[in-house]
Parts: C-alpha cells; structure tokens; sequence
C-alpha cells in the first residue's frame, strides 16, 4: 500500500512538472521516464577510474598555437562541473547568481592550462563517476581534432587522414558516442527536458555559448593554413566572450550549423559533438528535475548515456529510421547535411536556426539557388554568431556587408590546398590572407554565379581561368579593394521561409532573414 | 647541479605533456601516493632532485628519477632510478634499481574510499646493497569537505637479506593531504601535506615519526613542479633525528 501511494505521489509529481514547465517550448514531450533498457553496458557499473590517455602524435597541444583559443577552450571545461557540483551539493538556489558569477568569471579570465572537471566537482564525479569517462572521452577527441587541424606541417590530406584515424581510436572504446544522426527532437523529449535551461536560463546560456565556441572553431580551422587562423580568432573570440556566452538560444548550437564545411567532411565527428552536447543537456535537466530521487536521477542519467553511446546503435546506418521517426534509432539526416540529425519542424533540409529563423541547407543562404555538390565549392560566411554556406563569393561579400559587425569570409580558390580568408573589422573593410588575390566578377544570370564569382591567388591564376573560359575574355580582375566596393544587395532569388518558431509556438518574426 | 638543471630545461622542452598537479605520486614530492593510476597509455616520466640534510652527518644529494606507463585501465607500470652522492665520504652512488606495479581498484563512490595498492621490488644495484628489498602499499583516498582529500598508505616492508642489527621486514604509514588552492578562479596549484611513521630497519632505533609540507604547481598543459620538505619530529625509541630533507622534482607525461 505504501508502495502505491509512493508511485501515486511519484508520477503525480511527473506529470505535475510537465504541466507546470514554464519553460512552454516542449510541445511533443512525453510525460513517462525512460526505463531501464535491458542490455545497458556492464563497464557502467565497473568501480575502477579507468583514465584514458590521448592519442599519442607530435600534434597534441597544438591548440597553444593561438594562446586566447586555447584557454577560452580550457575554461570551458569548468562551467558544468561547476554547475553539476552546485546542482549535487544543494546550491540550485545559488545557481542563477552566485555559481553564474563564478563561471562567468572563469570563462572570462580563462585558466592557462586545461582544467582537471573531476577535480572541480568531486561530489558530482562519485555519485556519477561513469558519466565523467564519457565526457572525458569526448573531449579528448574534441581536443585532438582541433590539435591536428592546427598542426603546422602537415598537408590536408594528411589532418584529414589522422582525423580518420582519431575517429577509429575514439571509437574503439566502449565510452565513445555514437556518430550517427540522432533525433534531437527525441532526445529532448522527456518529462525532465527543458527542465534546466527553463529554471537556470542564464547558467545555461554559459554553456550553450561554449558550445558554440566548441563547434564554430572547425571552419575556422579546416583547411585554413595554420597562419590564418588565429586572425579569424580575434573575430570569434570576441564575439564568444562578449555576445554568444549571453545570448538566449532556442537550441544547444549544432556542430553543422556553426561549422558546416567540417561537418560536411567528417559527419561522424560533427554528429558525436551534437550527441555529447545533447547528454550534456539531458542530464543537466536530469539534475535540475526536483521530482526525481536520487535513484532516479542514477538510473536516468545511466539511460541518457545508454541513448548516445555508439554500442547502443552497432549496426545502424546514418540516414535510416524512417520506418521508426522520432525515436532511439532515427538516423535521418537532412539530405545536404549528414552531420546532423533530425531538428524540431525539420523537413528534410529545411531546419530552424536559432537568431536565423528557417533556413534551407540546401541552398545558398544569400540567393536561395541549390548549392552544387562537392564538399568545397563556393564559401561560407560567419558574422554574428552564425555561419552560412554560399554559392560564390559575391554572394559572401553581400551577405557580410548587410550583416552589422564583424564577418570572416572562407573561400576556395583555384588553389585547392589556399583557402581565401577575409575578415571584415567593424566598417565593414576587409583584409586577405592572400596577398597578391584577384577576384573575378562579371555579373549575370545568378544560377551561374558560382562560375563567374570567384577568387584566384594571383594575376596569372585569374588569366589562366579566363584563357579557358572564352565566354568571360572580356573580364578584367579586382583587386580586394575595388571588388569589396560593389555590394549589388539581396538577389532577386531571395526567398525567405516563413514559418513561426517551432521551439517557441506562439506567433514570431521567425528570425531575422 | 649543472647537471639538474640542463636536465630540467631539457624536460621543460618537451612538446607532448601529461600528469596533473592534483595526482599525487609518492616521491614527488612527498612519499604518499593517491589511489589513481596514471591514464591507459599514458606514459610518464618523473624526476625530481632530493637534498638529505642530517644533524650528525653531511648532506646527501639525490636525483630520482622514474619511468611510469599506464600499461591497463586503472594500472601502470614504472622503473625507477635513484643515484645519490654523499658529502662525508665524497662518493657517488648508482643506487638501487627499483620496478614498481600500481593498481587502481576503485574510484571513490559515493561515501566510499578509492582503493588502491602499489608494489615495489628493489633490486641491489646499489653500493653494499644486499638482497632484494620488497615494498607493499595499500592506499585508500577520500575526499574530505569539497575539495580537500586524505590519503591513507599502508606499508610492509621486507628484504630478502638477513643483515646483523636490522629488521628484515617493517611496516609504516602515512596520512596524506592534499587540498587545491586558488579555487574557484585558479586551478594549477595543489598544496601536500602528510604525516608518517616508519619502523627504522635500525633495531636500535623504533618508529620515526615525521612531518612533510609541499607544494605541486602546473606548469604546462601537462607538466608539474614540485617542492617539498620533510622533517622527522620524533622517535620512539631515543631522541630525534632532526633530518631535513628538501624534494624539487618535475614531472611530464606523453
């Protein structure tokens, strides 16, 4: 009888925080715990320690490279220990002022070396000890990828093989998370979701913020020569430090979004770092649910970890799910972007970004006209937090000079192995990597503007590519400064999505393009 | 000391680091270990420069020196090195060649210790050493208040050598503290303290009771300094020795 009333007060309780969320952006969630799944991992219960080491590989710390980087990334590994301590320790009241201040002041003042998480929150590490060897897996392999796209030396093909090999050291551990697509929308679905960032808004605005930092930094990286990089930093450092840590997303970032080049290439990684960010948010909601026991919270936080290992989906292939959508092993992804799973209101490219309304990632997000396949073409735009795939560089440059603030325009060249990077400052007024760069363009039909929009790495490059176009001989090139004084507005083939916000049902603008 | 330093500037070069100022290992620079292996895979190398100060004797120096690899999870491997070279009789010393086995048990859980144990196997490598000297540790860690941590070592000790007016196995124990400082805004610096009591191998002599204070400071990404002095206090049998011992060290893993 006990028993009963105990599960009476308990689901009562459940059902109660659902209906009581005032958060009011979790249409679809559903109102039972997850359940124990029958074939969860034996080494979850293992009492060992069982550290893992890195990679051994001349590129490790490589990261040091652009010092403000790599302690901006050390940092962020205080924020949810902190928060999770402050969460097990009995400090929720505490989190939204004191425990805010305190990461705050960390990730504005970031240490100089990596920070030991389980060192800042020991009561959280030994009630959730196996958690911490997920996390610390994943970050490692977070840290490792960034350190071989830093390493100077090395060719392209050379990271991007090493990157293939990190993905099969990683994997090879039974701590490793899954590389599929997963629903986003499914895992955000439980009675406790939404529970943290509803009550905690501003300590959750910290971490989603260096999640950002944690995924934007791949383009600014891939493929760039490691002497251009750190310029870009001082970009997105600032806007990290001074915007994206305080803005009030509707969403966790997501890795394609913020680095779609990367995630383009290696789609597995891209969707491994939305699979952890996601347990992060799960069970951040976990500890934050105050009608969950203790031995709830054990049991959900162990079944959050069960949804994303990559054991749990062996033999599943990315894109499949169909036949099962909105569950553990949909692993549909849009149709032009592998590395992400299915969001809220996606319809196949179509996805709502937060601070862009609905965008599609199928096309040009300036003119709106399919972007031609290839993992290289054209050039991606990120100015205001975001990051956008283009079709040419006209429409890169207007997209940036309509955007306020400063942007960093990545382009190919005719060189595979010299990307273009320009980074406007606050007028708008752009510098290049490539000193000697010309730039062709002879407007016409949009449809082709990937042809007649583009960058060479010199004089004799640009010549060379009119010799074998006959139909621009008449072209003459830009220099820099004469090419960034056109600016020819929104193109015609503009066509903006408008949808209300799914994260946010009642009536919006739907963002602001 | 010429040498100890190129030594360190050569160490402070190296490119691919390891190890953390919150993991304590015995030596460095005190003689308490915490309850965690080094990582699988890790490899790690730790030396550490040791001036032994006595009231009755001249100084004696030593530079220990040990090669540390996480061999399994929660276990590694080390072979160690510890030349000396004393001021009385102005003579150097190889000193014993000592192989090490660490193994991690458990995490801390919930209220629950990590548990641990160390094994150490002394070769005689050294001047006079005799037989082969033989080191069990149990060692237990549990966090005290936040952040603060006891360490708990246990130690048999045993010599396979029969040596006129020395014990052939003794015992001690050691009460390890650690606690981090600068949280929560610096997180590079972990102070060390403990206290010991150690059966002398000397059958004139009984427990010896000491008291040691020190310092582990981050220096790289994954490279540490340390400081550390050491003092006996007093002695059960007899009067005090008075040691000092003074412990700089620096470790890297790779």
């Amino acid at each position: 009888m006990r028993n009963t009333l105990l599960l009476f007060v308990a689901l009562t309780s459940v059902t109660m925080a659902v209906a009581q969320d005032h958060g009011g952006h979790q249409p679809t969630r559903s109102g039972t715990l997850p359940t124990m799944p029958s074939d969860l991992p034996r080494w979850i219960s293992s009492p060992g320690a069982d550290h893992l080491f890195y990679k051994a590989a001349p590129y490790n710390w490589a990261i040091e490279r652009i010092p403000p980087f790599a302690q901006d990334m050390y940092g962020t590994g205080v924020g949810h220990a902190m928060a999770y301590e402050a969460l097990v320790t009995g400090r929720k009241a505490q989190l939204e002022t004191k425990v805010f201040e305190t990461i705050d002041r960390v990730l504005q003042k970031p240490p100089r070396i990596p920070v030991d998480e389980a060192a800042l929150s020991p009561t959280f590490v030994r009630k959730y000890g196996y958690l911490e060897k997920v996390f610390d897996w994943a970050h490692i392999l977070h840290f490792q990828t960034i350190d071989v796209l830093m390493h100077p030396g090395w060719s392209d093909a050379q990271k991007e093989a090493e990157i293939q090999r990190l993905w099969s050291f990683y994997s090879a551990q039974p701590y490793a998370i899954t590389g599929l697509p997963m629903n986003m929308e499914y895992l955000d679905s439980f009675p406790f979701s939404g529970r943290f960032r509803s009550n905690y808004p501003k300590v959750n605005g910290l971490f989603w913020g260096y999640h950002w930092l944690q995924t934007v930094n791949y383009d600014m990286l891939f493929r760039v020569p490691v002497q251009d990089q750190a310029a870009q930093y001082s970009v997105l450092g600032s806007q990290y430090r001074t915007t994206e840590l305080y803005r009030m997303r509707d969403f966790m970032p997501m890795t394609a979004e913020m680095s779609p080049r990367f995630s383009k290439r290696f789609p597995m990684i891209a969707n491994a770092f939305d699979n952890l960010h996601m347990l992060h948010d799960n069970v951040n909601d976990i500890l934050a649910a105050e009608e969950l026991t203790e031995k709830q919270r054990q049991e959900q936080v162990k079944i959050a970890i069960y949804r994303v290992l990559s054991s749990t989906h062996k033999g599943h292939e990315p894109g499949s799910g169909e036949d099962v959508p909105g569950s553990l092993h949909d692993h549909r992804h849009p149709t032009s972007t592998p590395g992400m799973g299915f969001m809220r209101g996606m319809e196949d490219d179509v996805m709502y970004m937060s601070g862009m309304g609905w965008m599609d990632m199928s096309v040009c997000a300036h003119c709106s006209i399919p972007l031609p396949d290839g993992p290289m073409w054209g050039a991606t735009v990120t100015a205001d937090g975001w990051t956008m795939l283009v079709r040419c560089l006209m429409c890169a440059r207007d997209m940036a000079a309509e955007t306020p603030g400063r942007a960093i325009i990545r382009a190919a060249t005719e060189d595979p192995s010299r990307i273009l990077v320009l980074i406007s400052d606050e007028e708008g007024i752009l510098t290049s990597n490539i000193p000697g760069v010309v730039f062709l363009e002879e407007f016409g039909e949009h449809p082709e503007c990937s042809a007649w929009s583009r960058a060479f790495t010199s004089k004799s490059a640009f010549d060379q590519f009119v010799r074998e176009n006959p139909d621009l001989a008449q072209s003459k090139p830009l220099t820099l400064d004469a090419w960034a004084q056109i600016n020819r507005g929104t193109p015609d083939t503009y066509r903006k999505i408008d949808r209300p916000n799914p994260y946010r049902p009642e009536p919006t603008t739907g963002g602001s393009r | 000391m010429r040498l100890i330093s190129v030594i360190a500037t050569g160490l402070l070069a190296s490119v691919v680091l390891a190890v953390d100022h919150n993991n304590v290992d015995s030596g460095r620079p005190l003689r308490f270990d915490d309850a965690y292996s080094i990582a699988y895979r890790e490899r790690a190398f730790e030396t550490g420069f040791t001036l032994d100060t006595f009231r009755r004797s001249s100084p004696k120096y030593g530079l220990k020196t040990e090669y540390k690899y996480g061999f399994a999870k929660s276990q590694d491997i080390g072979i160690g090195f510890e030349p000396s070279y004393s001021t009385s009789n102005r003579r150097g010393d190889f000193g014993n060649v000592e192989l090490s086995y660490f193994n991690g048990l458990r995490r801390e859980i919930d209220d629950q210790p990590a548990l641990a144990y160390r094994l150490d196997v002394g070769l005689p490598t050294g001047t006079g050493s005799k037989g082969v000297e033989v080191r069990a540790r149990g060692i237990l860690t549990k966090t005290v208040g936040q952040y603060d941590k006891i360490h708990l070592n246990l130690d048999v000790m045993t010599s396979t050598a029969r040596i006129m007016d020395e014990r052939q196995t003794t015992a001690g124990i050691t009460v390890g503290y650690t606690k981090p400082l600068g949280y929560p805004t610096q997180f590079d610096r972990t102070l060390v303290a403990q206290f010991s009591m150690e059966q002398s191998r000397d059958r004139s002599r009984d427990w010896v009771g000491s008291v040691g204070l020190g310092i582990r400071q981050q220096v790289g990404v994954r490279s540490v300094l340390d400081f550390g002095i050491e003092s006996d206090v007093f002695e059960t049998k007899g009067r005090a020795k008075s040691s000092v011992r003074f412990a700089i060290g620096y470790s890297v893993g790779f």
